[in-house]
C-alpha cells in the first residue's frame, strides 16, 4: 500500500481510533492514507502516535488529540483545527462512542450518505423514513467561509422512529454540518424537548482510497435509553448504510456532475462535491479515464 | 466507447430470471443487472444507477419498472427514469436514463450484446423449438479455453461427440439423438459461465433432464483440471 502524496488530505486531522480501544500501556497498529502508524496508550487520556517505517522501525511521532471519544492525528500540517462541538461539553449530555465499523468505499461516499435524507424511506424503512412519505422538502445549504464548513439548514423529514427515545412518528428537523472532508455531524431535534438537539458525529478514518473505518460519537439528551440500546440502534442503521456504500460504482467519488446525476434533494451533496473540487484534492476521487 | 466486441453472449438461462426480480451478472468484467417486470419482458442493463451509482441488481421491481434500492428512483424498460420519490411532483428529466443493452431469448438462453451498435446476428443452431434448459454452471477457466477443453471433456454421456456451434458456443451430440448446447459466458479473465440446454429423445422427461444436469457437474473437473 503506497502512502498518498496528496498534500491536501495529508494536512487534515483524521480519526485513528476510539478512546478506550486499548487498555493503558498497550498499543495497536493501524493505517491512515496508506501510512502504517502505531497508537500507544500512555495514560488514562494520553496517547502517542508514531509512523511505522517500511522496515518496521518506529519513525517520527505525530500530533495527537483525544476529543469526542476519538483519537485524532495528522501526517501533515493542519490548516484547520479540530472542530468545536460544544454539545460534548454540556453536563447533562449522554456521550456515547460506538466503536468503529469498516467500510470498503471512498471516505466521501460515507460522508455523503450521512448527509442524505432521500434514502431514509428506502434504506431505513419504517425507522428513519416511511415508505409513503418520501418527499424531501427544500432546504438551504451554505459554505461558511470563516470556518470553511458546509452547512445544510432547515432540513425536515418525517420519521416513524427517529431514535431510541421516540414514542412514535414525528417530523424531524435536521441541521447538517460538514467540518472537513473526513468529518460530518448532524443536529436533530430531541423527542419531547423542542429546545434542544441531539448531536451525532461521523468521523472517517481513511486507511486507503476505498478502505475506511467509521466512528460515530454522539452527545444525546436522553435519560431513558441504555447505552447498549443506543449503540445497537446506531449500528443497526449504519450496517444498512454499509450495504449501500459498498455497492456504489465507481467506489471512488466522481466530482464531474455528468457522471452521477443529482436532483434537488442532493443539494448538500452538490455543495459538498463543489467544495471538495475547489480544494483540489485527489485522494479517493474518481478521475474519468481520458478517451 | 467501443469497449466491447459486437457479439452476442449468453448471460443465463431464461427461466432463471423470475418475473419481479433483479439479478446480477458479469460479462467481460462489466457488471449487469438482469430484471424482469410483470409483463414478462427481460431487461439487461448496466448495473449502475445514474443517480449515485448504486448497483441496480439490488433494486426491486414494481409492475414494469425497476426501482433502485438507494433512493427508490424508478426506471421503465427503455431505461428512462420515471419517478424520483424525493420529489413526487417532479417529472424526471429525459437525461436521466439507465444504460440499456439488448436482451433476447433463444433456445431458452438469455443473450445480450454490449457493443455500442450491435449488428451481428444471433447464434443460429436451427429451429428454436425443442430445447429444454438443463442448468448453469460457473467454472474457474478462461472463456476462450473453455470451448477447446469442452471438446475432450467427459460429461458422462456415452458416445459423446463435441462440435463447435460458433463463437462462444459448444455442442455435444450423442448417438441416441441427444444434443447439448453449451453457451459460454466470459465472466472475467479466469471465469466462465456455461449455460446448458438439451434437445432430443433423452431430454424429454424431467427425470432425464435432472440426471443430465447432475452429470454436467463433471464438466467442472474437466475444465478446471490443469
Ligand atoms: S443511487 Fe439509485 S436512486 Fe439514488
Ligand atoms: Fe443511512
Amino acid at each position: 500500500m503506497a502512502v498518498t502524496t496528496d498534500q491536501v488530505v495529508l494536512n487534515e486531522w483524521v480519526a485513528c481510533g476510539w478512546h478506550g480501544q486499548v487498555p493503558m500501556g498497550q498499543s495497536y497498529d493501524t493505517v491512515i492514507f496508506g501510512q502504517e502508524i502505531c497508537v500507544s496508550r500512555k495514560g488514562a487520556e494520553e496517547y502517542e502516535v508514531a509512523v511505522i517505517e517500511e522496515n518496521g522501525a518506529t519513525g517520527r511521532t505525530l500530533p495527537v488529540q483525544v476529543r469526542y471519544t476519538c483519537i485524532f492525528t495528522t501526517l501533515g500540517n493542519p490548516t484547520r483545527p479540530l472542530p468545536v462541538i460544544a454539545e460534548f461539553d454540556e453536563d447533562d449530555r449522554r456521550i456515547i462512542g460506538c466503536g468503529s465499523v469498516g467500510v470498503r468505499t471512498s471516505p466521501y461516499r460515507i460522508i455523503e450518505n450521512f448527509l442524505d435524507m432521500a434514502h431514509f424511506s428506502f434504506v431505513h424503512t419504517n425507522v428513519l423514513g416511511a415508505p409513503d412519505q418520501t418527499e424531501v422538502l427544500a432546504y438551504k445549504t451554505e459554505h461558511r467561509k470563516d470556518v470553511d464548513e458546509i452547512w445544510a439548514l432547515d432540513c425536515k423529514f418525517y420519521q416513524p422512529a427517529a431514535s431510541t427515545a421516540s414514542a412514535g412518528g414525528q417530523m424531524t428537523d435536521y441541521v447538517y454540518r460538514v467540518m472537513s472532508p473526513f468529518s460530518v455531524m448532524l443536529y436533530k431535534n430531541v423527542f419531547g424537548d423542542p429546545a434542544r438537539n441531539d448531536a451525532i458525529c461521523l468521523f472517517v478514518q481513511p486507511m486507503a482510497e476505498t478502505e475506511c473505518l467509521a466512528y460515530m460519537p454522539m452527545a444525546l439528551v436522553d435519560e431513558i435509553s441504555t447505552p447498549e440500546g443506543i449503540i445497537d440502534f446506531q449500528q443497526g442503521i449504519f450496517l444498512q448504510d454499509r450495504i449501500i456504500l459498498e455497492n456504489q460504482r465507481p467506489t471512488l467519488l466522481p466530482l464531474d456532475p455528468t457522471i452521477e446525476l443529482p436532483t434537488r434533494a442532493d443539494a448538500s451533496s452538490i455543495a459538498f462535491r463543489r467544495w471538495l473540487k475547489a480544494m483540489n484534492l485527489q485522494f479517493g476521487i474518481y478521475e474519468k479515464q481520458a478517451a | 466507447m467501443g469497449e466491447f466486441r459486437d457479439r452476442w453472449t449468453a448471460v443465463g438461462l431464461e427461466h432463471q430470471v423470475e418475473p419481479g426480480s433483479s439479478n446480477p451478472a458479469i460479462v467481460d468484467g462489466h457488471p449487469l443487472a438482469i430484471w424482469r417486470g410483470e409483463n414478462g419482458q427481460p431487461n439487461i442493463w448496466h448495473d449502475r444507477c445514474p443517480h449515485r451509482g448504486m448497483r441496480l441488481s439490488f433494486g426491486f421491481v414494481r409492475g414494469d419498472t425497476l426501482r433502485c434500492i438507494y433512493h427508490g428512483w424508478g426506471y421503465e424498460s427503455g431505461g428512462q427514469c420515471v419517478s424520483i420519490p424525493a420529489h413526487p411532483e417532479l417529472t424526471p428529466p429525459k437525461t436521466i436514463c439507465a444504460k440499456v443493452y439488448p436482451a433476447t431469448t433463444r433456445y431458452g438462453i438469455l443473450w445480450t450484446n454490449l457493443a455500442d451498435e450491435p449488428s451481428s446476428p444471433l447464434p443460429d443452431l436451427g429451429p428454436e423449438e425443442g430445447w429444454h434448459p438443463l442448468r448453469s454452471l460457473y467454472v474457474n477457466c478462461p472463456a476462450e479455453t473453455t470451448a477447446d477443453r469442452l471438446r475432450g471433456a467427459d460429461c458422462g454421456v456415452p458416445d459423446a461427440k463435441a462440435g463447435n456451434g460458433g463463437d462462444g458456443i459448444a455442442t455435444i451430440e450423442t448417438g441416441s439423438g441427444l444434443t447439448l448446447l453449451i453457451a459460454i459466458q466470459a465472466v472475467g479473465a479466469d471465469k466462465a459461465g456455461l449455460h446448458v440446454v438439451a434437445r432430443g429423445e433423452d431430454a424429454r422427461a424431467s427425470g432425464q433432464r435432472l440426471e443430465l444436469a447432475r452429470k454436467m457437474q463433471r464438466l467442472r473437473c474437466a475444465l478446471e483440471a490443469q
